[in-house]
């Protein structure tokens, strides 16, 4: 019998090959394309007045040279609003090369097709662009005050205003017996792949088709905006997502305009073309999230239960929207995490700036709205003199409660409903596996002993496997391999290895039997892509129902062959038994052979399906309702989101003299239902938790006052080395299963990153005795916010 | 980006006003500066050399001089572009006479903008106040006489324009009676310096020209 691969740590089929540098990524293709530079506006705000070229013509290799005049039809068109929404009334996209405004550093304005790239760069640096310099809007302070806009034709630089309310939450605050008002801030950071954004083309002129690499997190989606934007059939675009560096949310924009310009001047220059992106280009032209103000409002009892609660956020967006409001959102939704709320209001403004376009990186909004829900946690805890546990605890919603409706509509456009989860275990895990109850003692022998040390807790629950649909498709080769395709790409999830492990399990075969293709659109073109923490709920779920029409199949010609009835087969190990009767059974490949009646004969075994062979003479030999070979396909659409959860905490040290912040322990219970591969799933929160120490402590966008970014390196950029990151991060898992989906799978892609900036600051807070309410922090501002605080008691 | 610093000169203050005005002096004394050019009353177009680290360059753009009050102070605007990136400036620069010396302070609001910008802003004030000195020991050296003097008879290599010699100080030529009424020294050196950038004699063809491909 095959053991149950599903909820085994198997290691990663992925991991040999990417570990000894064999991976192909972006740039590891097209040894032989044409290479591009794009000249980009060092300005945030600026009018175009010329655009010379003359200078750079005789560069040696130049092949190409394009601005915004040169393009014509839909791709002279503004790039698409990729997510409309009725909020979003000034919805505003960049064009593909600027037209005659640029709207932060960065934006595309000429791109430069050359022999290679360093030609295509000194090309570029011939190019002469004589510019209007306009005032920058910088900050959310600056974007909010409107004195200066962005977009002439956008009032106040408000792109959104979205409220929704739950009860009169205005009312309940004002009834209720106690009430706080807190101000809060976050700062930007961004998803920062160690690869960056690439895309290679070729145009295949006698087959008038183009094939297309592209570094993403959606193949279908750029396929389709691809082919609008050349104005082709779908047919004749193809594309493929090869080895993907990292996305963590940056690379399901799309189209970038890099991704619509490689083909359309590979389709002119007759040659491949390929982009691939350096640093700073990532840091100025991609995407970066998480700026925030935050004003919170909240009325409730003396047991801490909130009673109304009221939130006023503002949202920076960047210079245009491509991505709609899905980021601030999630931060309006999913500030509510594991708590019920009789009454709730949320407003927020999506505010531009001159600055990098915002979209979702890793936690999307959430991270924001975890910030806002549990530093109110705290604050109310603090206030009343209670344990920040017990706070917590109180305001539950309770496991009998499930599906519990928050009477909100989410960023699917669907009801926010969760549909499982257990808070009131999960704290207790939590406490048990951090030492909640011992903590005050230890923390007052450390400050005995001059050292300050701190415990944050913060809690989430995170909207995954978002919709509208994933597909799989499985098929059984003649060999008795398993081909298994799903449309969504993969950027080191580990896909390979856990959607075969479903498939073990469904289809009773070998894990070194079955391979696995994603972001392939030759292989399966209909797909939604990877993000959301969606991809083992979206495709897990619709590869297992493949699987299980693969299997009906495989039972129903095996039932045949073996004259047994099929509910009396079993099938392990790549061989269909019948359950008690010794050595009635047959391989599949053997059923693959059947399956699929042939008139001519290829080798041994397949001299059994052909037509003097098989099939009854009476009956067509593939019935009316059947098909040859074995393959399942099928689509997995949910009704809603399937919500994962989970609570951290987090010990720290802060140095007395030097304000330095350094981690003593952190600590993970994490609920993303049934579990495909706890080891995936653990390298997932360690790596969140990893990118959530940089957010909380480390990262920022350091623009200045004229919207240049300063930092935009990995020298001043600061991520955490391993160095950094937690030593041992501690996790305990709980199960939950959701009822939504065949597997009861949760997301848990993103959780590692959701909380950190809440339980960080709820850690220094309780290190430092006064409340941290701007995050990231560093050492300098802890120092500042010390002495800050010294002065105000003196 | 901000920059300030002082200069002490040993020479009067109407000297070191002087020197500033003297684009034979400028030409020579500005780091990397390789050319300047009069380009109208109180405006100029120069090109200079200059940059942090690897992000090196030449930079091509324009001064303009503005609320003069000579010998005491002006305010110079300079802008610029090239490989490296962009950059605008605006400098105050005061004179004041203190004991037969001339203390020069500077204050600089600059924007930097493209590479140089995101990469190299950590080390920009520090690199712009040293080719500040630089400079500022340039024209001192010039008016102690510790530098090869300017030519009596210099003459420029086109009307109104200014190049840098070749290595070390060979003769430069002004044209006699040129009224060189301009200051950009203080300018250029803390301008060019805060952004390593120039200015240039290359003045923005038009015609928005492209490839046909």
């Amino acid at each position: 019998m095959t053991t149950r691969q599903v909820g085994e740590p198997v290691r990663r089929v992925e991991d040999p090959r990417l570990l000894r540098g064999d991976g192909r990524y972006l740039d590891d293709l097209g040894h032989d394309a044409a290479e591009v530079a794009v000249l980009r506006s060092p300005h945030a705000h600026a009018r175009i007045t010329d655009i010379d070229v003359s200078g750079a013509l005789d560069v040696p290799g130049l092949l190409a040279i394009y601005t915004y005049e040169d393009l014509a039809g839909p791709l002279a068109d503004p790039l698409p609003l990729l997510i409309p929404h009725p909020a979003l009334t000034h919805g505003r996209t960049q064009y593909a090369l600027a037209r005659d405004e640029v709207n932060y550093v960065g934006e595309a304005i000429a791109f430069v097709v050359a022999e290679n790239r360093y030609l295509a760069e000194d090309a570029v640096q011939r190019i002469v662009v004589s510019y209007e310099p306009l005032p920058a809007v910088v900050g959310l302070a600056a974007a909010r005050d409107g004195e200066q806009l962005v977009h002439p034709d956008v009032p106040g630089n408000r792109a959104a205003n979205l409220v929704q309310e739950v009860g009169d939450a205005a009312a309940a605050i004002a009834a209720a017996p106690h009430r706080l008002r807190l101000e809060l801030a976050i700062e930007r950071s961004a998803s920062m792949p160690l690869e960056g954004r690439g895309v290679l083309a070729r145009w295949d002129a006698d087959a008038d088709r183009l094939r297309l690499w592209t570094s993403t997190q959606t193949s279908t989606g750029v396929r389709a905006a691809v082919a609008t934007k050349l104005g082709l059939d779908l047919g004749q675009v193809e594309v493929i997502t090869p080895d993907v560096g990292g996305g963590f949310g940056v690379k399901i924009v799309h189209p970038w305009p890099e991704e619509v310009l490689v083909p359309f001047a590979a389709r002119n220059l007759g040659r491949p073309v390929k982009f691939t992106e350096d640093r700073r280009e990532h840091f100025i032209s991609a995407a970066h999230e998480r700026g925030q103000l935050q004003q919170v409002e909240v009325g409730f009892d003396d047991t801490g239960r909130l009673l109304g609660m009221s939130v006023r956020f503002w949202h920076d967006n960047g210079a245009y929207t491509p991505y709609g409001l899905i980021v601030p959102i999630i931060t309006s939704t999913q500030l509510l995490g594991p708590y019920k709320l009789p009454a709730y209001r949320v407003e927020f403004d999506s505010l531009y700036t001159n600055t990098v376009i915002v979209t979702p990186y890793r936690g999307a909004g959430r991270p924001q709205g975890v910030f806002a829900m549990e530093r109110t946690m705290d604050a109310v805890a603090g206030y009343l003199g209670l344990d920040r546990a017990q706070v917590r605890a109180v305001n539950f919603i309770q496991p009998d409660e499930m599906p519990y409706d928050q009477g909100l509509i989410f960023q699917d456009g669907r009801p926010l409903v969760y549909d499982s989860g257990d808070f009131p275990a999960s704290l207790e895990k939590l406490k048990k596996l951090v030492g909640w109850d011992d903590w005050r003692d230890y923390q007052a022998a450390a400050r005995a002993g001059g050292r300050r040390v701190g415990l944050g807790i913060a809690c989430y629950v995170e909207g995954t496997g978002v919709g509208p649909y994933e597909g799989g498709h499985v098929q059984v080769e003649t060999s008795g391999k398993v081909k298994v395709a799903t449309g969504l790409t993969s950027q080191g999830q580990g896909h390979q290895t856990a959607f075969a492990q479903i498939v073990a399990d469904e289809l009773g075969v070998k894990l070194s039997d079955i391979e696995v293709v994603t972001g392939d659109t030759r292989r399966f073109p209909y797909a939604v892509g990877t993000f959301a923490s969606r991809a083992a709920v979206m495709s897990g779920s619709a590869i297992a129902l493949a699987a299980r029409a693969a299997r009906a199949k495989v039972l129903k010609v095996a039932a045949e062959a073996l004259e047994a009835d099929p509910a009396d087969l079993e099938i392990s190990d790549g061989v269909v038994r019948v359950a008690g009767v010794p050595g009635a059974e047959i391989a599949l490949g053997t059923v693959a052979v059947l399956a699929n009646p042939l008139r001519y004969a290829f080798d041994e075994a397949s001299k059994a399906a052909t037509q003097f062979v098989v099939g009854h003479p009476d009956q067509p030999p593939v019935p009316e309702d059947d098909e040859p070979g074995i393959e399942g396909r099928d689509y997995y659409s949910p009704l809603r989101s399937t919500f994962a959860n989970g609570m951290h905490a987090v010990m720290v040290e802060t140095d007395p003299e030097t304000a330095e912040i350094s981690v003593l322990r952190y600590c993970v219970v994490h609920d993303c239902g049934t579990v495909i591969n706890p080891m995936i799933v653990e390298g997932q929160v360690h790596g969140g938790v990893a990118q959530g120490v940089g957010g909380a402590l480390y990262e920022r966008m350091a623009y200045d006052e004229a919207g240049q970014l300063q930092n935009a390196s990995f020298m001043d950029f600061l991520m955490p080395y391993v160095s950094e990151v937690p030593d041992g991060i501690e996790i305990d898992h709980l199960e939950t299963p959701s009822p939504l989906n065949p597997l009861g799978i949760k997301g848990a892609g993103e959780a590692g990153v959701i909380p950190s900036a809440a339980v960080f600051a709820s850690a220094i807070s309780d290190a430092e005795g006064f409340p941290i309410t701007s995050m990231p922090i560093s050492p300098s501002e802890l120092f500042e916010l010390r002495r800050q605080q010294k002065e105000n008691r003196s | 980006m901000k920059v300030a610093g002082q200069a002490v000169l040993q020479a009067p203050i109407e000297r070191v006003f002087q020197a500033l005005n003297d684009p034979a002096v400028l030409v020579r004394t500005i780091p990397g500066c390789q050319q300047l050019e009069a380009t109208g009353p109180d405006a100029y177009a120069m090109t200079v050399v200059a940059g942090v680290a690897s992000i090196k360059g030449s930079y091509a753009g324009t001064v303009q001089l503005a609320e003069l009050q000579p010998p005491t102070s002006f305010v110079l605007r300079a802008s610029g572009a090239g490989a490296p990136g962009t950059v605008s400036a605006e400098v105050t620069v005061r004179l004041t006479e203190q004991q037969g010396a001339t203390v020069l302070d500077y204050d600089a609001d600059a924007v930097v903008g493209g590479m140089i910008g995101g990469v190299g802003q950590r080390m920009l004030a520090g690199v712009a106040k040293k080719l500040a000195g630089e400079f500022f020991t340039g024209v001192e050296a010039v008016l102690t006489g510790a530098a090869e003097p300017v030519p009596a008879e210099p003459v420029p290599v086109a009307p109104g324009v200014y190049r840098a010699p070749e290595v070390p100080a060979k003769k430069v030529v002004v044209r006699a009676g040129e009224p060189v009424s301009f200051i950009l020294g203080a300018v250029f050196g803390a301008a060019a310096a805060l952004a390593g950038v120039l200015v240039g004699v290359r003045v923005a063809q038009s015609s928005r020209g492209r490839n046909d491909s």
